[in-house]
């Protein structure tokens, strides 16, 4: 149940990015209560994978700030979001290629590594390094426990990646490569989960399978931000929908009134595409 | 003080020399993103095309520039079509090697035909001089800077309002979006690569001419030379690249004028390490870009590494074990000693650029600071020579480290340079810090290998102790490779950007590579010190690292077994066929070659 | 997709092996074989040009020994292995020579660095390494196999000083140098005996040996005042210095080291090299024998080529190496022990050489002062300029 009130876990604040003329996120304000899902719409450009990166800190913004749960984060580096709790995916897929899908996903685990990865300063690394070749039990008992985890994350997959746990990723289909990235941010136990157009180039059946995951984390109680294009998966998913056109916020609401709201319609049309159009096709068919 | 002007005007000149290779440079990395090693054996290529057709068929000057333009023409052509065409899609780090095999398959052609002495190479010009200064130009110093600049402003104003212009800087851009905008990807890139080896020939002519002097070792110095103003400038950019020359030529002249001869390079090199760090883009380059779209698809080819069965690691362990004990000459265990040596390298540059994907060119430097660290202990200090070597490989591990830290910052073919210049630095550090190093005259008299007080004398002990020392880094290498730290390696080597997103730390990591192979290098270093008894700062060079990179190439980038098996091919193999011994390095650049192009994962496959 | 296994390693070094073995049998001692000489030396890489100088030294020196009926009637042979200068291969040429029981001697090699790596296993393998190129005072001192007809600049350089300082009158010298241990000793070891000539060096650069452009560094060397410039480079570098010292508007005397001494300066150097002076061991208008039989001869065989300094010291090491082995036979020891006994030796550089057991090397190097007029190397006339 998404909670209500001021105590948002993500609290982004006339967020702001530009790279030369061009003003890619402009003045963007949103606030994200634990457990909702929240979905960003927009034509192609509209900004918002320059969003998530501004968010997952791997980009800077010029302006704004971003907050989890009323604590600053703005400009804090990829590392440090993901060490509080940030997982992301990305917009065209990156799964580390000649690692295996076992291997993948628990990269996904690192920052939840102690045993091997002792916080202590200046000589962490060097101790991490010493407790990697020396494996004490401890170390070998997190790594088992670690990929146990892994396992079971693979298993929501059914049998489209357990089956291939010890395969390297670039030998995967683009679905399955997906999915791989999926069971990574699910590694990290994340907060907050940004999926970026998770659907993208997969096929109807593959889309629903993906939009039976998403539902099914949510309903787990995850706080998710999606990007998608896909406004079925879009109405049935979100508690609310963001859209976005050339770096602005234009509309904000439940999925219906955004839907019928003549600007989106006008920034979807205006740009040449009718997204919405070409989906509500494709959910037909 | 007039000394000031004579500086100044020597600045220029030199740089007016530089600019004429940088150019060339600039416009292949403005097309291909490819910084093109072998640019300078194009150079080569010219300077010797010009000297056949001045000195043997006595052609007039213009004449014999055309014929230079248009003979490295074809040879640019031809390494575009048959050396880089077939590696369009490959992978990233499959051009940047093949610019290497073809620099030494060019330059030894050359070596090959011409013989390596220094030969002369008149002007065909007026000798009339000009007072500047002191000093004087010659009509040869207009020549260079006319073309020089000639060609840079007809070439701006061919990529800026020509038809083929715009399709070659579109290309640059975006060369899928290019391609589905009907550019002819292809015709672009020859087009590029004809005009930058004209230049590229022209310019070693000129610079024969000039110096009067041509030979064989003028490739690597042009295209260090080169690359560094080509960076400085900001790659990719041809005016910039100009700048970057004269900045070049200017901050050698002041260097010398105020530290002296010996430290001239260390100026050039230095330079281009602070423009890498602080502005990587280069000092000239044109109004803030937007980031690019971070590129997925991996920098290393995917592959699926050889499996080889645990038997059979255990059988050839002990048949290397063993192989003293058996009727075998000190000759094929001086041959396996070096093997050993060379492949604790080896490990050290597989971890470094194959695990963790950091391509470094300057790899000899952390052996140079392992040996010297280990010579001086063991010299100065009495320390027991096991002791020392053990030191030597701390010392490798956390100076080196600190050293080539800089370069984490940087990403594809930039690490490469960046290394490749603090390779350079570090080396010319140990020439001029004469009261710890010794400079010039070397450290010798270096105590021999020793253990626990007994010293290493009969060749079947040195080759267990060198043995033993590789099988045991070779082991923990494979520990680190199983561990969370291995498997932290090879996901920033895969995709760095995903790899932050799930808190990897690259300087942490990157710190942990260097640290560990600084390590097996250090080691490597020293022990190679105590069996050679005396080193000096050419011990340890720039082509050693080429060769370890081959070496780590050939075994397949990351693998541990790989990085044996190529040092024992890479080693032995010459020794067998010692009758070739003249087209070896030739030999090297066609292996490389064809790696590069029908199997870049290497033998073994890439982990 | 291959499958590259240790097995097949193993099976292919096994069979290096027995090759290896087979080519060592030792062809026994019959009367009518050649005696092998090993030689490890550049044949490519930086420094081929050096290597390919002295196989043409030698092989005028073998000429002349096989004409005059050989080492008791067997041929002299050596075998030139490639070791590109480099320490690693040097190295397992070492190897590879000790554990070749025809070889009875090792000429060579080239730098330094590549022969003083390999000297421990010489020394070590009981092979005489025997140096002619390289100059490092510390050669020697690897062990009693190690022996040397190089030059010692300890000698060398003070001839040079005394001609730029006494005979020249050059009082305030700037030194240019290349910085190798060649090139720093050499440096020392002039500038310790300019001092005591009466000079001053008011200014020494090092340079490294790919060096191309050395206007700064000479428009440094101005500003110390200097009247004499001393090279102390080889022969292409030197070429170099010497055309820009002169664009540059220098006009100080140029006193060079015998390095520079070879048909390849004046070519490389053109007009700026005329007037420059330079001491050497040896010169073609020296009238005693052994030069005037090696000059001819030299051009005889090579087509009217004019021989330079490394095929000098080339044809002189076959020549003290023959006469070793006349002395020593075949035996490695017994050779190694021939060396201080041979007396005398008819030499271009040394005239007569003789070694100094304590030090290993020969002393007393001949010395001619040149200067270049007309683009030829002649004798010094005693005046300052033509």
């Amino acid at each position: 149940m998404a909670e209500q009130g001021n105590t948002s876990l993500l609290s982004l604040r006339g967020l702001t990015r530009r790279f030369g003329g061009l003003t890619a996120v402009d003045g963007i304000d949103l606030d994200l209560a634990k457990g909702d899902l929240v979905s960003i719409i927009g034509p192609n450009g509209a900004g918002k994978t320059t969003l998530f990166n501004l968010v997952t800190g791997l980009d800077r913004p010029d302006a704004g700030e971003v907050r989890l749960d009323g604590q600053a984060f703005t400009g804090y580096s990829p590392e440090k979001m993901a060490a509080n709790g940030i997982a992301r995916t990305f917009q065209l897929g990156r799964v580390f290629g000649n690692l295996s899908v076992m291997e993948n996903v628990l990269i996904g685990a690192h920052t939840r590594l102690r045993a091997v990865k002792p916080a202590t300063p200046l000589i962490g690394p060097l101790l991490e390094l010493g407790l990697a070749l020396w494996r004490p039990a401890s170390v070998t008992a997190e790594e088992e426990q670690l990929r146990e985890e892994v396992k079971g994350i693979l298993a929501r997959f059914g049998e489209r990646l357990l089956p291939r746990i010890d395969q390297p990723a670039y030998s995967l289909s683009y679905a399955n490569r997906r999915r791989v990235e999926i069971a990574r941010a699910l590694a990290l136990k994340p907060r907050l989960l940004l999926l970026d157009e998770p659907t993208a180039g997969m096929n109807p059946t593959e889309t629903t399978e993906m939009q039976g995951l998403v539902a099914e984390l949510k309903a787990e109680g995850m706080t998710i931000l999606l990007i998608e294009h896909k406004l079925d998966m879009v109405m049935r998913l979100s508690d609310r929908v963001i859209v976005m056109d050339e770096g602005k916020k234009i509309a904000e609401g439940a999925g219906e009134e955004v839907r019928n709201d003549a600007k989106v319609i006008e920034a979807y049309l205006g740009h040449g595409l009718s997204q919405s159009a070409a989906d509500a096709q494709e959910t037909a068919a | 003080m007039s000394s000031w002007l004579d500086y100044t005007i020597n600045g220029l000149i030199l740089g007016n020399v530089y600019a004429l290779v940088a150019v060339g440079l600039a416009l292949i990395f403005g097309v291909s993103r490819l910084i093109n090693f072998a640019q300078g054996s194009i150079y080569l290529v010219g300077a010797y095309i010009g000297w056949v057709a001045v000195v043997q068929l006595r052609t007039p000057l213009f004449v014999t520039i055309v014929v230079v333009a248009l003979v490295s023409a074809l040879v640019g052509l031809i390494i575009e079509r048959f050396g880089l065409r077939p590696l369009q899609n490959s992978v990233r780090i499959a051009p940047l090697l093949a610019t290497i095999g073809i620099s030494f398959v060019l330059d030894q052609i050359v070596m090959l035909t011409f013989s390596p002495n220094p030969r002369a190479l008149p002007s065909q010009l007026p000798d009339i001089r000009f007072q500047i200064g002191t000093g004087t130009i010659g009509p040869l110093d207009i020549l260079i800077a006319c073309i020089g600049i000639t060609t840079a402003l007809l070439l701006f104003v061919f990529l800026r309002y020509s038809k083929l212009g715009w399709a070659v800087r579109a290309t640059a851009q975006d060369r899928d979006a290019a391609m589905q905008m009907g550019v002819d990807v292809n015709r672009v890139n020859q087009t590029v690569f004809g005009i930058a080896a004209a230049l590229g020939g022209l310019s070693g002519m000129l610079v024969g001419m000039y110096y009067n002097q041509i030979d064989t070792a003028m490739s690597l110095h042009a295209t260090l030379k080169g690359v560094v103003a080509e960076v400085v400038g900001g790659a990719g950019n041809v005016p910039g690249a100009v700048a970057g020359s004269l900045l070049l030529g200017l901050v050698e002249s002041y260097g010398v004028a105020i530290f002296g001869t010996s430290y001239r390079n260390m100026f050039a090199f230095i330079l281009l390490i602070l423009v890498l760090v602080f502005r990587p883009n280069g000092l000239f380059a044109s109004a803030k870009q937007a980031p690019p779209e971070p590129l997925t698809g991996t920098f290393i080819a995917p592959s699926r590494p050889v499996h080889i069965p645990r038997w059979a690691l255990g059988i050839a362990f002990v048949a290397f074990a063993l192989l003293p004990l058996l009727p075998v000459s000190n000759y094929v265990l001086q041959t396996l000693i070096n093997a050993w040596i060379f492949a604790m390298l080896a490990l050290s540059l597989t971890l470094v650029a194959g695990t963790i994907g950091q391509v470094s060119l300057g790899h000899a430097a952390l052996l140079a600071i392992g040996a010297y660290t280990s010579a001086l202990l063991s010299l100065d200090f009495s320390v027991p020579v096991s002791m020392s070597i053990v030191c030597g490989g701390f010392m490798s591990a956390a100076l080196g480290t600190l050293l080539i830290s800089p370069s984490f910052r940087l990403r594809g073919h930039y690490v490469s340079i960046a290394t490749l210049a603090i390779g350079e630095i570090i080396s010319l550090v140990i020439l001029n810090w004469e009261t710890v190093t010794r400079g010039p005259i070397g450290v010798s008299g270096i105590p021999p290998l020793s253990l626990f007080g007994y010293e290493l004398v009969s060749t079947a002990s040195i080759y267990w102790f060198s043995f033993a020392v590789m099988v045991v880094l070779a082991l923990l290498q494979m520990r680190l490779l199983g561990s969370h730290i291995g498997r932290s390696f090879r996901a920033i080597r895969d995709d760095d950007v995903a790899a932050r997103a799930y808190g990897l730390s690259l300087n942490r990591y990157k710190a942990l590579a260097f640290i560990f192979g600084g390590f097996a290098a250090g080691v490597s270093g020293g022990i190679a010190a105590h069996l050679y008894s005396y080193i000096n700062h050419e011990t340890f060079n720039t082509q050693q690292s080429i060769l370890a990179l081959t070496i780590v190439i050939l075994g397949g980038l990351g693998n541990v077994a790989g990085a044996i098996v190529g040092s024992v091919a890479l080693v032995g193999l010459p020794e067998i066929f010692r009758i070739a011994a003249e087209y070896r390095i030739l030999i090297y650049g066609i292996v490389l070659l064809l790696l590069v192009r029908f199997r870049p994962q290497g033998l073994l496959g890439t982990i | 997709m291959r499958n590259i296994s240790r097995r097949s390693l193993v099976k292919g070094s096994l069979a290096a092996v027995v090759t290896g073995a087979a080519m060592s049998r030792t062809a026994l001692a019959q009367s009518s074989d050649p005696i092998t000489l090993g030689v490890s030396g550049p044949l490519t890489g930086p420094n081929a040009q050096y290597g390919a100088q002295w196989k043409q030294g030698f092989d005028l020196a073998l000429d002349e020994i096989h004409a005059a009926g050989g080492i008791n009637g067997r041929k002299l042979v050596y075998v030139f292995e490639d070791s590109q200068s480099d320490p690693r291969q040097s190295v397992a040429i070492a190897q590879k020579f000790v554990s070749d029981s025809k070889i009875v001697m090792e000429l060579g090699d080239f730098s330094s660095t590549a022969s003083m790596a390999a000297s421990p296993i010489y020394q070590r393998g009981g092979l005489v390494q025997f140096g002619f190129t390289n100059s490092h005072p510390d050669f020697t001192k690897g062990g009693d196999f190690m022996w040397s007809t190089s030059v010692s600049q300890a000698d060398e350089q003070p001839l040079l000083a005394r001609y730029a300082v006494t005979h020249l009158g050059l009082k305030k010298l700037a030194i240019l140098h290349l910085n190798t241990d060649w090139g720093r000793t050499s440096r020392d070891h002039f500038a310790n005996a300019a001092k005591e000539y009466g000079a001053e060096v008011v200014i020494s650069e090092g340079y490294i040996a790919d060096e191309r452009d050395f206007r700064s560094t000479l428009v440094r060397a101005r500003d110390a005042n200097p009247d004499g410039l001393i090279l102390i480079s080889y022969y292409s570098d030197g070429a170099l210095i010497a055309r820009q010292a002169r664009q540059a508007g220098l006009k100080q005397t140029i006193c060079a080291a015998s390095s520079v001494y070879s048909p390849k300066f004046l070519e490389l150097g053109g007009d700026a090299v005329e007037d420059i002076h330079l001491g050497t061991r040896y010169f073609p208008e020296d009238p005693r024998p052994e030069v005037q039989k090696f000059v001819s001869g030299f051009k005889a065989k090579y087509n009217g080529q004019e021989p330079d300094a490394f095929n000098v010291y080339a044809y002189d090491a076959m020549n003290v190496a023959a006469a070793v082995v006349r002395i020593g036979g075949t035996d490695r020891r017994a050779i190694r022990d021939a060396f201080p006994k041979i007396k005398d030796v008819p030499t271009v550089i040394f005239g007569p050489a003789t070694f100094d057991v304590a030090s290993r090397r020969v002393k007393g190097a001949m010395n001619a002062e040149l200067v270049i007029r007309k683009g030829q190397f002649t004798l010094w006339d005693g005046k300052q300029k033509s």
